[in-house]
């Protein structure tokens, strides 16, 4: 009934171990990648993202394409920005919406495991736990930016047709439209690895998903607020999460590069807490 | 083989698991007993490194679970039939487990066939009754081929073809020469299955022997007798180390004498006997007697203390 190698009896360690597999850490991009598809959540809010991302671009493009105000009268062009950064703001808009979705996604992905109980699995598998946190990491950072990158291009391209009607036309592979595309890219997969920081640091759904959009949606409001009171709050605005995320796409207040290292320092925080307390704490 | 040297554990002011030592053995199957909060499941965390023991250690075929190449092929475990997200399907938790070691396809089908999962492979674990959940928990810690097994509570809630299933399950792999390490409350169970237990009671180990010697240490044999000249036959058989107690009117029970000694002495004297049997003495009974004092929640019995945090 087994298919296990018979041996002798009593023999103090039985050699079992057919050759060749072992832990590896190919192994574990694997096995998060499977983790990650053989669960419905990842279908429908990665669908989310595009729908948003779509639905938004086309309802942006329809309702510019039928605007007169903001656009000069004679040429027909926008009066503020280059048609470029239309572009842009029509392709991204609705990525805005998908920060929120896959900021939930990353702390489901391993909050998921501990409500369920298949942390136990997870870390009996990899005993030194760091490495089965930065193959998730890694698979959600990846497949998340693929999402993205598929959002903003299709965004565009769904744009092209619809602005076009009005004469406006900008082109992919100007830097002035693909850096941002990218940028905003880049930050959408980086939400998506800061909430997998926080959801390990918090260990439940409910409390991972309210501390990341917190982060996100609230602090920034709160942040605001206090600054109205006292004056100095309002120049440590640039460095929350979201605004650094911003300023790494289009500066403001800093250069790209700056607001880029302010935007890692925040996943770099998160991850490094997540991957003490993982080590550290009982599963 | 597992090694445990002064494994302790403390939850905050509570002492799970007290200075233990004990060897589970390669090549039988040991059993680990023990009322509820004495200590099994945390020193079974310990073990596959999921607890950090408070103070002393425990290796796993050699050495420190963590420090193994290829862990699940060293120890397969089942710490809890739910350690399973319930959005996925058996076939691919065990899928996403195998590929952590590389470990073909082909062996997620076996022991998927091996503990009977194939009609709900499929499905999604979080409509699994506790019996299935057990058997997916089973083929987990099988996938890897390992040669130390540590299931907890295996024969929880599935069926009697469950429960036999695993009771021969079990004793095979032992005999393939594996380490088994088995927990249980249910002493009918272990006495069927185990050859060597180990007894926790309140985080110690309070007896590690073999099941026959645990019983013979426990409670000796006792034999029942039932004549109408109980006060002859006391007479007759009274001697240093035999203890013999007037149950009824007309039964004795006799310990520290066999039941061919009583017999021939009677009818040497001429007492007519009515009955003559042994009593032997249940590894139930042997553990009640073992753990009467080291119960933490006990029923009715409200003298003894007032813990009521609960040990992992």
């Amino acid at each position: 009934m087994s298919t296990v190698t018979p041996t002798q009896p009593s023999t103090g360690r039985a050699t079992f171990v057919s050759a060749g597999s072992g832990l590896s850490f190919t192994g574990l991009l694997k096995s998060e990648s499977i983790k990650l598809w053989s669960l419905r959540s990842t279908y429908w809010t990665f669908s989310l993202v595009i729908v948003a991302a779509l639905g938004l671009a086309v309802a942006m493009s329809f309702a510019m394409s039928t605007a007169t105000a903001g656009f000069d009268p004679n040429t027909g062009a926008p009066m503020m920005g280059s048609s470029e950064q239309l572009f842009v703001l029509v392709s991204t808009t609705g990525l805005g919406l998908g920060q929120l979705i896959v900021a939930v996604l990353g702390v489901l992905s391993i909050s998921g495991e501990y409500s369920s109980g298949m942390i136990k699995s997870t870390l009996t598998a990899v005993p030194n736990r760091l490495p089965a946190l930065w193959a998730k990491v890694i698979v959600l950072f990846g497949y998340t930016f693929l999402v993205g990158l598929f959002s903003v291009i299709g965004s565009f391209l769904v744009a092209i047709p619809i602005l076009g009607a009005k004469d406006i036309s900008a082109s992919l592979v100007d830097v002035a439209v693909l850096l941002p595309l990218l940028g905003n890219v880049l930050f959408l997969a980086l939400i998506a690895v800061f909430a997998v920081g926080i959801g390990t640091i918090v260990r439940s759904s409910a409390g991972g998903i309210a501390t990341v959009l917190g982060i996100i949606l609230l602090l920034p409001t709160v942040v605001a607020l206090f600054s109205i009171m006292v004056g100095w709050v309002a120049d440590i605005m640039p460095f929350l999460f979201t605004a650094a995320g911003s300023e790494m796409i289009t500066p403001n207040t800093m250069e790209s590069w700056q607001a880029f290292l302010v935007v890692m320092a925040w996943v770099v925080v998160s991850l490094g807490t997540a991957a003490l307390l993982l080590k550290r704490r009982d599963a | 083989m597992i090694q445990a040297q002064s494994l302790t554990k403390h939850y905050g002011s509570k002492t799970a698991v007290d200075s233990v030592d004990f060897t589970v053995q390669p090549g039988k199957v040991t059993g680990f007993l023990g009322p509820n909060g004495a200590g099994k499941s945390t020193t079974m965390r310990m073990i596959v490194g999921l607890d950090r023991p408070s103070l002393g250690s425990v290796i796993v075929n050699g050495k420190p679970y963590h420090e193994h190449k290829a862990p699940l092929r060293e120890v397969g475990v089942l710490l809890d039939a739910k350690a399973v997200h319930t959005g996925r399907s058996a076939y691919n938790h065990l899928r996403a487990m195998a590929a952590t070691h590389n470990i073909p396809t082909s062996r997620v089908r076996e022991v998927i066939n091996l503990t009977g999962l194939e009609s709900v492979a499929r499905k999604r674990v979080g409509g699994f009754s506790l019996g299935m959940g057990q058997r997916l928990g089973i083929a987990a810690a099988l996938l890897g081929d390992p040669a130390t097994l540590i299931l907890d509570e295996p024969v929880n809630g599935l069926d009697p073809e469950g429960v036999q299933w695993v009771r021969k399950l079990t004793k095979q792999l032992a005999a393939e020469g594996r380490t088994v390490l088995l927990s249980s409350h249910l002493m009918s169970e272990m006495a069927l299955t185990a050859d060597h237990i180990i007894v926790l009671g309140r985080g110690r180990v309070i007896a590690d022997a073999s099941v026959a010697d645990i019983i013979a240490s426990a409670a000796g044999e006792s034999v029942r007798v039932r004549t109408p000249h109980t006060a002859a036959l006391a007479t007759l058989l009274a001697q240093e180390n035999v203890t013999i107690t007037n149950v009824e009117q007309d039964v004795l029970e006799i310990t520290g004498l066999s039941v061919n000694e009583i017999g021939d002495r009677a009818a040497a004297a001429q007492i007519s006997l009515h009955e003559l049997s042994a009593v032997s003495a249940s590894l139930e009974d042997a553990y009640m007697k073992l753990t009467q004092n080291e119960v933490e929640y006990r029923t009715g019995d409200s003298s003894s203390h007032t813990e009521t945090e609960a040990a992992r």
